[in-house]
């Protein structure tokens, strides 16, 4: 631990760097209406110019300013994700909670219910969602969400299992606190730590993910720019008109890397100890899938 | 100082890895194609109703003209006139009766030589097992004598040697007959010597072929459904031709180095308005619509010239396709002049015109399978919206569900095949008429029925053609399509290659005129 | 032992049923089908008779449930059915797709695994330093663009100008499947590499580790006889996430290099609304994902015998 001391100043030194980094990204996709420099529907200029002064990341096929394509691009992108992400997070933790809390027939249920939700193809079950209530990016999010929550339960049932013999939390129990009191109080403040880190590092993980929905005509409505979507429709252009693949590229790289990097310095700031679990959350029947 | 060195030391390990996992695929690329023409084809699999070359089965008759393998009687020219080619002649004694004279001298692959018996059995089983040709044909019975088949049909049928002339009408050897990997003998230049559904097909010389010297001995198809992984092996030279790249690749091929043929197709892609909506039912709106439309735009700068501008629903290379009819014109300025006759009106000013307090909104519906229809959607919802029309777009692969509610969309943009078989009566049928399959938006016109009931028994090639511009003419002057464009299709072959040309009707690519350049 | 890993095998049954019902109905309620779909891709228009007659052979005219029983009741004798597209029986056609998606497996963890334990205890030994902010920087890039982007880079670069490598990867074989194994290593050893440089950190700070170098162990064997020993859990951990979707086959790098594997299979039969493959599809993906998770925890407690199995409440 001596070590460790000089460093925890420069971890959370790192933290407000990059925070303060996602912030900026935040206002960026808050204000990108603002920051365009023309309309990021008007297809009034030439088409597929390169980058130049007036355009500073060059023009599309439908000839409409690139950089303000992207602008608006990266605001979908980027709310579209924070709120998937919080919505599973949301979802998932209280699930987690209360499986852990209740346990028995309760939390058997619950969690074969996430089983089967781990265990479903998400491509599979986003094509249903959006034959049922229609195509369109929120509903792409639906889908992401109504399978990608069991991902937090898990995380949060067993770091509630591994508290719940803690000793101040058998004291809390023997002082009279009820089940809601010891989760408000003492659970929750004790496990979102981990959580939090997985989720701000499941955000650029969750971008792609909706990219590649969108790739699938499961995305935004045109005229809507969204980053995945211009990707994909450009990427026959890698090889002659590179700047259209290249610029939203750029975009999410970017976009991906500070949450990242946020991630990491979180992890490294909440926890040094356990870093190393910070992200994989032990052994838990936990599954990853990509979207194929 | 220690450190740097340490960097360096990983720097260089890294790319000794990387050097080392390259090298082990060095000589990767060379699949045994040494003197071989290879063909890479996008829609070469049970996708698209090609899952093998057998002209009896689904749409695989493509894959059999295509690749060479198989021919049919009558064949389309290039300038889609039909003309003889395993037959060398016809004669139609009665409204039901044909006669088709073969040509001497042809040999199956298999040896056997080609003659009134052989083509008798194969049409047989083909209406017997092909539930389209059954339809199209209405063949009652054939009766073969030497080099003759005698074709009688159930109806009279003006266009039985159109539909001859279709893939499916392959000539095949019904007593080599059909393997089960679906492997068919036929008269064309090279046979099949394996195939597997959906990746590769290898064909050898046809060295009894009639109609000339094949130019290869070997020719490899492989299916390669991704446009860049298709536009990259052409590039490496894992391919000599490929068929289905997408536009934004033929700058890479603009050069020397490659040869590129291309030409106007039936596949059309056009708008179908909504006779079942109230905005659409105003003739005001639809016409509006059809002058809003900047089909020159469309064509010039987002497919970057590779498509054709559609008046009607057939192009150019028939006799009554292209300029024959007269569309609207791109008139932004007269469209908006209408639609404020109309009472559309912009009076809360935020662009968009209302009338007795509704908004003028389109729902806009079509399918991203088509790489094509997406962008025709961005376009139009641009220029509609310059004249006041706001339009709602939703492009989704589950169209097929959407579009048989008359109460869910406005305007819907497919892409299909207008003239398969070459004769016009296919599009009217099976889009404008009140038993149309696929008449989405309820159009009906009594002149148009009238007009179809006059094609049905117009034998005339002439007066068959005249009919249909005016059918065309009907459709365009209520509105009630809008042609944009018409698909170019592109084959681009590596110089080293002749003969690889493509043809309007899009069925000829692999033939005996295919050889390497001198 | 035995008991705990039927229990777990029978858990297989509840999940496998509830998951190809519940893709069954969501195919079904994805309105198209296999006949709407083999139309819109030829342009040819279907009359309506020929539609039903296609539809009725296929069993889609019949009510949802009435489908689903069926398909049920075929499954328990041992048949899948055939594809609506191909027309082929679904298991051979299936098993025949699993070679190729083993084989990009195997070498892409390989790949993964060569790059990213050395990298990453490196980068752990050299904490804050020129290679650690190197080897971490490197990391990121690579785990923050799309695949397909990556994919189609290498390709480019491999192929294209460089010549080495094939472009299509159509027979199973060790050259061509290194471009879609690398561009997938790329991907997944960026994630391997930032867990096993926290893992290291980790086991670094405890004592034993100070111990060690006090009693004049050379640091090299503590490392390779300690430290990395009790990695193995965190990397134990992201191979079974790995192999869990790698098995489950990867949609986009398989079609962009054409590398004919069970993913590529997937997303055609869905685009397709081929149904009984795509329950196939789900169905292998559920067995991946119990045996997977049966696997890692069977091993974990191999590595640590303290560790109680499966999620069993204290």
């Amino acid at each position: 631990m001596r070590m460790r001391a000089p460093l925890c100043s420069r971890r959370a030194g790192r933290l407000v760097f990059f925070l303060a980094l996602a912030v900026l990204l935040l206002l960026t996709v808050l204000f990108a209406r603002q920051l365009c420099p023309y309309d990021p529907n008007a297809q009034v200029f030439e088409t597929l110019l390169p980058p130049s002064a007036e355009h500073l990341a060059g023009t599309d096929r439908l000839g409409r300013d690139l950089l303000s394509r992207i602008l608006m691009g990266l605001r979908t992108s980027v709310l579209a994700t924070l709120f998937l992400v919080a919505a599973v997070t949301a979802a998932g933790t209280a699930v987690g909670v209360l499986c852990g809390v209740l346990g028995g027939a309760a939390d058997g249920l619950l969690m074969r219910v996430s089983d089967v939700c781990l265990a479903f193809p998400s491509l599979v079950f986003a094509l249903g969602v959006a034959a049922l209530l229609g195509g369109g990016l929120h509903n792409a999010v639906l889908a992401l969400a109504v399978i990608g929550w069991p991902k937090y339960a898990r995380i949060a049932r067993s770091q509630v299992l591994a508290l719940e013999n803690a000793d101040f939390i058998a004291a809390a129990r023997l002082a009279g606190d009820t089940n809601g009191q010891i989760i408000l109080r003492h659970l929750l403040p004790n496990i979102l730590g981990p959580i939090l880190v997985t989720a701000v590092l499941d955000i650029g993980t969750m971008m792609m993910e909706l990219a590649g929905l969108s790739f699938l005509g499961l995305g935004a409505m045109p005229p809507t720019a969204e980053l995945g979507s211009m990707m994909s429709d450009g990427r026959s252009m890698l090889q002659t008109y590179p700047w259209v693949v290249l610029a939203p590229g750029v975009a999410i790289f970017v976009a991906v890397a500070v949450f990242n990097l946020l991630g990491d310095a979180l992890r490294d700031w909440l926890d040094p100890k356990n870093s190393a679990r910070g992200e994989s959350p032990g052994r838990t029947n936990e599954t990853a899938r990509e979207t194929p | 100082m220690k450190r740097r060195k340490r960097v360096l030391a990983l720097l260089a390990a890294a790319c000794l890895s990387a050097a080392l996992l390259a090298g082990c695929g060095g000589d990767g690329g060379s699949e045994e194609t040494d003197g071989a023409f290879v063909l890479g084809d996008t829609t070469f699999n049970a996708e698209n109703e090609e899952p093998d070359v057998n002209p009896h089965n689904a749409y695989s008759g493509w894959a059999c003209i295509r690749y060479g393998v198989g021919e049919t009687l009558f064949r389309w020219s290039d300038s889609m006139e039909i003309e003889p080619w395993l037959a060398t002649g016809y004669e139609r004694t009665d409204e039901y009766t044909w006669v088709i004279t073969l040509r001497d001298g042809v040999t199956f692959s298999s040896g056997r030589p080609l003659d009134g018996q052989a083509v008798q059995a194969c049409l047989t089983h083909l209406v017997e097992t092909h539930d389209r040709a059954r339809g199209d044909l209405m063949i009652e019975s054939i009766a073969a004598e030497g080099q003759t088949v005698t074709i009688t049909t159930a109806e009279p049928r003006p266009t039985l040697l159109n539909y001859l002339s279709d893939p499916y009408g392959c000539i095949i050897d019904m007593e080599a007959g059909v393997t089960e990997e679906g492997v068919v003998v036929g008269t064309g230049p090279y046979v099949v010597t394996s195939l597997k559904s959906g990746e590769e097909l290898d064909l050898v010389k046809n060295e009894t072929y009639w109609g000339g010297t094949p130019g290869y001995d070997r020719i490899k198809v492989l299916t390669i459904t991704d446009g860049d992984t298709l536009t990259m092996a052409l590039q490496s030279g894992q391919i000599d031709a490929a068929y289905g790249l997408p536009y934004a690749s033929y700058p890479l091929f603009e050069n020397e180095d490659y040869t590129i043929s291309s030409c106007a197709t039936s596949r059309t892609f056009f708008l179908h308005m909504n006779f079942e909506s109230a905005v659409i039912q105003d003739d005001a709106v639809r016409r509006a619509i059809a002058m809003g439309v900047d089909k020159e735009r469309f064509v010039e700068d987002l497919l970057d010239g590779n498509g054709y501008v559609a008046a009607g629903p057939f192009p150019d290379s028939f006799s009554f396709g292209g300029g024959a009819v007269t569309d609207r014109d791109y008139d932004p300025e007269g469209a908006k002049a209408l639609l404020e006759q109309a009472g559309w009106v912009d009076t809360d000013g935020d662009g968009i015109r209302e009338k007795d307090g509704q908004k003028l909104t389109i729902r806009y519906l079509t399918y991203p399978s088509r790489q094509e229809l997406p962008l025709l959607a961005e376009a139009i919802q641009a220029s509609l919206g310059d004249i006041g029309i706001e339009v709602v777009v939703n492009v989704t692969a589950d169209h097929n569900s959407i579009r048989v509610d008359p109460g869910a969309w406005d305007v819907y943009a497919s892409a299909m095949v207008t003239a398969p078989t070459g004769d016009p009566a296919y599009f009217f049928t099976t889009h404008c008429l009140d038993d149309s399959a696929v008449n989405n938006g309820h159009y009906h016109s009594d002149a148009l029925e009238a007009q179809a009931a006059a094609l049905d028994g117009a034998f005339d090639p002439a007066q068959r053609a005249e009919l249909a511009v005016a059918m065309q003419q009907t459709i365009l002057d209520d509105d009630a399509f809008v042609f944009c464009s018409h698909l170019q299709m592109t084959m681009i072959s590596r110089a080293d290659v002749a003969g690889l040309t493509a043809h309007p009707c899009d069925f000829y690519e692999i033939t005996a005129d295919l050889r390497p350049a001198a | 032992m035995k008991r705990y890993i039927a229990k777990r095998l029978l858990q297989l049954i509840p999940i496998l049923l509830a998951i190809t019902f519940l893709s069954f109905a969501m195919m079904r309620l994805a309105g198209s089908d296999a006949v709407l779909q083999k139309m819109e891709n030829t342009g040819m228009v279907l009359s309506q008779d020929v539609i039903d007659a296609a539809r009725a052979e296929l069993g889609l005219d019949k009510p949802f449930l009435t489908q689903y029983f069926v398909w049920l009741g075929n499954l328990l004798q041992g048949d899948m059915g055939v594809s609506y597209i191909s027309g082929r029986a679904v298991l051979p056609t299936f098993l025949s797709k699993l070679p190729a998606t083993l084989l990009l497996t195997a070498v892409s963890l390989a790949m993964t695994v060569a790059v990213s334990i050395p990298l990453g205890v490196l980068a752990a030994v050299r904490q804050n330093r020129l290679t650690d902010a190197l080897i971490r920087a490197a990391s990121f890039v690579g785990n923050s663009l799309p695949n397909f982007f990556v994919a189609l880079l290498l390709m480019y670069v491999f192929a294209i100008r460089l010549g080495w490598l094939p472009v299509i990867s159509r027979e199973v074989t060790l050259p061509n499947v290194l471009l879609p194994a690398l561009t997938l290593a790329i991907a997944m050893s960026a994630k391997y590499l930032r867990q096993v440089r926290a893992a290291v950190l980790d086991e670094l700070s405890r004592d034993y580790v100070m111990g060690a170098r006090a009693r004049g162990v050379p640091f090299r064997v503590t490392l390779t006889k300690s430290v990395l020993r009790a990695c193995m859990t965190t990397i134990l951990t992201l191979l079974a996430l790995s192999i869990g979707s790698l098995l489950g086959g990867t949609a986009i790098v398989e079609s962009i290099f054409m590398w004919d594997g069970v993913g590529k299979l997937a997303v055609d039969a869905i685009n397709m609304r081929d149904y009984p493959m795509i329950q196939a599809y789900v169905m292998w993906m559920a067995i991946i994902y119990v045996f997977v998770n049966l696997a890692a925890d069977l091993s974990y407690r191999a590595l640590d015998p303290r560790i109680r199995l499966g999620g069993e409440r204290p």
